[in-house]
């Protein structure tokens, strides 16, 4: 057994309300720079819709992430070494910046500078790259809250398993229902990025598991960009060097939650350590697409367990660390309650962001022309959810329907004891077999609704020291490391000749 | 004049650039080392650009790097019609596409806005001075065909020149002009490597072919320690293999070139059918004279009288060598009262055999002239310190009975045998 702790993380779709303030925080920090405006390191997707960049969950066309072949992870986009080299010339999977958008901005001097006239003057929208005038045809978030949605939903590549039927159903005005997909870098177990890179600039930090790029490594070769197959890792056209989300890991480093985590209006977002058997990844990703949220959540370790926190502190993990780990809400959503799945896991690089699915319930139909509240139930019964568990498991769990059904029982179960609870008008005999049925206590009932509702900035992000300085310095001898710590050399990151 | 400058003074400006200027850019401005990609910004015409170019150059420069570095290898291998005509199409082909890629990823670069808001001074300095490269190269190989012979001993002895640091321009001041171009404007591209994005070439990464698929980077050292144990246990012995073979077939590949340098040189040059004969014939009589040698040394061990010579054939002034009991050189003479002389042939200085002719009543050692003299093998002059010592003989006569008494009258019957023992 070779434990690591990883700093992991759970979005509450549920609570997601679209609003983009983690995707302009993250950019005002991060991605403000030439070369990089049109990055989204975070960014809010609606679902159904294609996503950013442009149906990125299209892996037959970007090549992401790995493919079992003979018990052997291959990664899609290069069946061998000589082929990633090879890629080098000219990256076949890579997406355009025609897949994103041309990043613009507005001539406002023409405001100030126009000279008198019968009309209003209008700034016209500029090409950042090139400053010529540009027509926008698509930016970021260009099918947000559906619009569009004939022309962009339509084309969501998770629609692709569902029936006619089911699709007519889930894009039929009346019906039309959406959710919002958050993502950031998943700091996956098991990264096809760092795998495909052929400068092996890309790394994962062995104390916390963020997937971080060399920047002075890195050689702009690209096969990282269609080897992630979340499309999290973006070409600097300016640099010519890859980036990707950090995590912040600064702002960690210093106790603080990462910046898209401190802005979040919905407060959807969860922080914390998880202990996991680093031996038993890539193994674990190389079973079925079904087993595959299982076969992830069994290599997650119980920090509580004397065993394990024997063989966690021999592996070098400091006593505060497994403190994190055992307050970890992350820990929490994702194997004691089950509730958090992991994004598209059937790329099989063992993402480390888990989502709790929405539950998105029919609060009312419309009968005789008239909106009415459902009046056979509290709350719609999943059957009748208004995103089929068909498309939520081609999102969350690799196509297990059971997975995503469980989860909903117990989500919709919580609200009935709640409600049942509070306000005492669902009968308690109904309520307690809708608790059995979805294999929950009432403790854990409790337990989910502080930690869904009511939780405290602290039980939200149980961040663990990471004080890299002192775990650097304090083992360096000075004479020899002048500046090779801290913030290393300072060069500016200028463009090469 | 300017030929010195051009073929000697550049080479080496160009050298000395391109070694300290990538060795710098690699140390202390890593983060400006980059392909500089622009596919992001544009795709299509990149395909039809960087590929061909790609492929045509590198095999260019490959066959370029063979031709410099084993043009004797070149050498015998384009000896032969067909190779020579292969190579030489081959070539033209692969400098075609090439020049097609650049002409393509010129203009696109020329030509497409975007590419432009990315493009440098230096990016248009280096694809110019590679199209004219490139058009020199196709000119040479039209005008001046033969170049995968011609090259190996006038352009490849130069380069060498260069590398060996004597350089010699001789091989190329009478080259045709076009010629001479390709030759500066390729030393020119040298230099400016460290400078451009041509440093692309250097940051090829052909350790990716070896390296774990995966990467972790500890903060921690006593972390990093304790987790890199298990991990070396489980996973990187077939990767080691791997790196070994992968490594094991580079140095294999560079031994053998290095080879093809080395062992001509100390094999000498390749040796003519009479030649071989010759060296063939030696090796014989080297065989010979071990053979011989041995018997000589087994009749030493067995026998306790060995045959010299008849009195008779012995002479004054002309000794024959022998071998003594030493197994060293010896030699016999007849002294003036007709009985022989035997004298040890090794000097007594550092062990040189002495001469066999005796002048003014001397012998001569040659290596650092000590004169003995001929009765009574005593030091006349010369470094030797010691008289030679006398080999102990005797005489035998017709009925091989040995002569204790000697009869003057019978000395031409007699013959010399010596004893075994010392010399004295
Ligand atoms: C060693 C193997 C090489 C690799 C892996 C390599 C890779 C690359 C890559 C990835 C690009 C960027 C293409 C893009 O815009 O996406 C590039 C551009 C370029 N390479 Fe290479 N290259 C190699 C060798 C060479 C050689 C030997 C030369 C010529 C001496 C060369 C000359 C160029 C030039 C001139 C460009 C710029 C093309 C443009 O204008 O966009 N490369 N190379
Ligand atoms: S999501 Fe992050 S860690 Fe996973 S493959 Fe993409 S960039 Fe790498
Ligand atoms: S060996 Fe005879 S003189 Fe030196």
């Amino acid at each position: 057994m070779n434990i690591r702790a990883h700093v992991s993380v759970v979005f509450h779709l549920d609570k997601c309300i679209g609003c983009h303030t983690c995707s302009v925080a993250c950019k005002n920090i991060w991605t403000d720079r030439e070369g990089s405006e049109y990055m989204w390191w975070n960014n809010v997707e609606t679902k159904p819709g294609t996503g950013f960049p442009t149906q990125w969950e299209d892996q037959e066309n970007y090549k992401g992430g790995w493919v079992l072949e003979n018990d052997e992870l291959k990664l899609k986009c290069q069946k061998s070494k000589l082929q990633g080299l090879l890629n080098l010339f000219y990256n076949p999977n890579m997406p355009g910046l025609e897949d994103y958008y041309e990043p613009w901005t507005y001539k406002y001097e023409d405001l100030f500078n126009a000279g008198p006239s019968d009309d209003q003057p209008t700034a016209v929208p500029i090409s950042k790259i090139t400053g010529e005038q540009i027509n926008i045809e698509s930016g970021p978030n260009w099918d947000d809250d559906l619009g569009g949605s004939n022309l962009y939903a339509k084309n969501d590549p998770n629609l692709e398993n569902l029936s006619q039927e089911e699709k007519d159903l889930m894009l039929e005005i009346e019906n039309i229902a959406m959710m919002y997909l958050p993502r950031i870098c998943n700091h996956c177990a098991n990264p096809s990025c760092v795998a495909a890179c052929p400068s092996g600039a890309i790394y994962k930090r062995g104390e916390d598991g963020i997937v971080l790029i060399n920047q002075d490594k890195c050689k702009g070769w690209r096969a990282c960009i269609s080897a992630c197959p979340y499309k999290k890792i973006y070409y600097n056209w300016k640099t010519g060097k890859s980036e990707k989300c950090i995590l912040c890991y600064p702002r960690l480093e210093t106790g603080q939650p990462p910046a898209c985590f401190h802005a979040c209006v919905g407060r959807i977002r969860y922080l914390g350590v998880l202990l996991y058997d680093a031996d038993r990844m890539p193994e674990a990703m190389k079973v079925a697409d079904h087993s595959l949220v299982e076969s992830q959540r069994s290599i997650f370790l119980d920090p509580h367990d004397p065993k394990i926190i024997e063989a966690a502190k021999a592996n070098g993990i400091s006593d505060e660390f497994i403190d994190a780990a055992q307050n970890s809400p992350v820990y929490k959503y994702v194997v004691e309650w089950k509730l958090a799945l992991p994004l598209h896991i059937e790329y099989r690089t063992s993402p480390m962001l888990f989502y709790v699915p929405p539950l998105l319930p029919v609060m009312g139909k419309m009968d005789n022309g008239i909106y009415e509240h459902a009046k056979e139930a509290f709350f719609t019964s999943i059957e009748k959810a208004r995103f089929s568990t068909k498309y939520l498991a081609g999102l969350l769990s690799a196509g297990n329907e059971e997975i995503i059904t469980s989860v909903l029982k117990k989500l919709l179960a919580v609200r009935y004891f709640k409600r049942s609870e509070q306000l005492h008008d669902i009968d308690k005999g109904a309520v307690e077999a809708i608790m059995r049925e979805a294999n929950l206590t009432e403790k854990e009932a409790e337990e989910i609704y502080q930690m869904t509702s009511m939780p405290t900035v602290y039980e939200r992000f149980v961040l663990p020291p990471l004080q890299r300085e002192e775990a650097i310095e304090t083992k360096l001898d000075p004479e020899v490391c002048k500046g090779c710590t801290g913030c290393g050399e300072l060069n500016t990151p200028k463009r090469g000749l | 004049m300017h030929d010195y400058f051009l073929f000697i003074g550049l080479p080496y400006v160009a050298l000395f650039s391109l070694i300290a200027g990538t060795v710098y850019r690699f140390n202390s401005k890593k983060f400006s080392i980059s392909s500089l990609s622009s596919q992001f910004l544009e795709k299509e015409k990149l395909l039809w650009g960087s590929v061909p170019w790609h492929i045509g150059i590198i095999t260019i420069l490959g066959g370029h790097i063979v031709a410099f570095t084993m043009p004797s290898f070149l050498q015998a291998l384009v000896s032969n019609v067909k190779i020579l005509y292969t190579f030489e199409a081959l070539g033209l082909t692969f400098a075609l596409f090439a020049f097609c890629g650049l002409i393509i990823l010129f203009v696109r670069r020329l030509r497409n806005a975007r590419i432009q808001a990315v493009t440098s001074n230096m990016d248009l300095v280096i694809l110019s001075l590679l199209t004219i490269q490139i058009l020199l190269g196709i000119l040479i190989a039209s005008l001046y065909r033969w170049g995968a012979s011609w090259s190996t001993h006038t352009l490849a002895p130069y380069i060498q020149s260069i590398f060996s640091f004597r350089p010699d321009i001789t091989y190329i001041t009478n080259m045709p002009f076009v010629v001479k171009a390709h030759i500066a404007v390729a030393w020119l591209i040298i230099l400016l490597i460290p400078f451009s994005r041509l440093i692309h070439v250097f940051a090829l990464p052909l350790e990716y072919l070896f390296r774990l698929p995966q990467i972790v980077v500890w903060n921690s050292r006593r972390q990093e320690e304790s987790v890199i144990t298990a991990q070396i246990e489980s996973e990187s012995r077939r990767f080691f293999l791997k790196a070994a073979f992968g490594i094991t077939s580079g140095l294999i590949l560079f031994i053998t070139g290095i080879a093809d340098k080395i062992i001509p040189f100390f094999r000498g040059p390749e040796l003519s059918k009479g030649e071989k004969g010759e060296l063939l014939k030696q090796k014989l009589q080297k065989m010979k004279a071990t053979i011989k040698q041995k018997e000589l040394e087994t009749e030493r061990l067995t026998k306790d009288f060995i045959y010299i010579s008849d009195l008779k054939n012995l002479k004054t002034d002309e000794g024959i060598y022998f071998i003594d009991y030493q197994m060293k050189p010896a030699l016999a003479f007849k002294g003036d009262n007709g009985l022989p002389i035997l004298y040890s042939a090794k000097c007594t200085h550092l062990g040189c055999t002495v001469t066999n002719k005796v002048k003014e009543g001397a012998l001569l050692c040659p290596c650092h002239v000590s004169h003995f003299n001929i009765k009574t093998g005593d030091v006349i002059d010369g470094p030797a310190p010691k008289p030679l010592p006398k080999v102990k003989h005797i005489l035998m006569d017709a009925n091989n009975h040995i002569v204790v008494n000697i009869d003057k009258s019978k000395l031409d019957e007699y013959k010399v045998y010596i004893v075994k023992g010392e010399n004295t």
